[in-house]
């Protein structure tokens, strides 16, 4: 009836993956916290997955989930924050433009 | 139970793919907004409710949103609009790395014994009424902290893209 635990982890691991490539292959920086977010969302998902196929009627494994949530959106936040902070400075979001540590 | 699963891995694979290979920025942020539907499905599909309704009001609601306001302001006016994969070389390259890693994580969850584990049966109904007792007596204090750090983040975010303003 139910899908085995095998499914949906080899469906993290699989947009984990595609996550990592955006974040290595993209060059656009706002692109690349989108890969970012997609990285997040799997781990995420593997974490209410754990929770669904092995709690004992607790729910901490929820709690858990919805501070990772919190702590992504707190992530995203500032993120997006900083590339906006780096287009002003080089007129830019191209991550290969980003070389220098001095401003 | 089954076609759900399926339909809604492939709605989450589709939007992945196209988010991350799209040229047009606004069109990759609608395909991150499939794909957060499609998380959030399975959030439903695997009984945690509460966490889909999260799932589409803050990453639907709030994160798309931010995204497409960072994706406006910083619109390149003469340069390469959108900044796509044109990588050459190096695009192989992530793909290779990629699916190496994707390879060994699937080899790795086909090998354990736990991948088989069929679904535990979720006794309670009021699941969302028993999380929320949950998290004002015994996780208290981490939801305390959660909020002193969202406050923060957002103050930081303000402040970081001020700075330039400030300066001059």
């Amino acid at each position: 009836m139910s899908v085995p635990l095998g499914y949906y982890l080899t469906l993290g691991a699989v947009l984990f993956a595609i996550g990592l490539c955006g974040a290595l292959t993209r060059k656009n920086a706002i692109a690349v916290l989108m890969s970012i977010e997609i990285m997040f969302n799997a781990a995420i998902l593997n974490f209410v997955v754990f929770w669904h196929y092995l709690h004992n009627g607790a729910l901490t494994g929820q709690v858990f989930a919805l501070f990772a949530v919190a702590v992504a959106a707190a992530e995203s936040a500032i993120g997006l924050a900083l590339v906006i902070a780096v287009y002003r400075h080089y007129r830019s979001v191209n991550v290969d433009d980003m070389r220098t540590l001095k401003g | 139970m089954n076609i759900a699963f399926y339909i809604l891995a492939a709605v989450t694979l589709l939007g992945a793919a196209l988010a991350v290979s799209l040229r047009n920025l606004v069109h990759c942020l609608l395909a991150l907004v499939l794909f957060f539907v499609g998380v959030a499905g399975h959030f439903f599909l695997l009984r945690a409710d509460f966490l889909g309704a999260v799932q589409i009001l803050i990453y639907i609601g709030a994160v798309a949103v931010l995204i497409l306001f960072a994706i406006m302001l910083t619109r390149n006016v003469s340069g390469t609009e959108g900044g796509g994969n044109s990588l050459g070389g190096a695009w192989w390259f992530g793909a290779g790395i990629t699916a190496a890693l994707a390879a060994l994580a699937t080899a790795a969850v086909r090998r354990s014994s736990l991948a088989a584990t069929l679904s535990s049966p979720v006794t309670e109904q009021g699941i969302v009424k028993t999380m929320g007792r949950l998290l004002v007596t015994d996780w208290v204090v981490p939801l305390e902290i959660m909020a002193v750090l969202l406050t923060a983040a957002l103050i930081g975010a303000v402040v970081v893209a001020l700075e330039e303003d400030r300066k001059s």
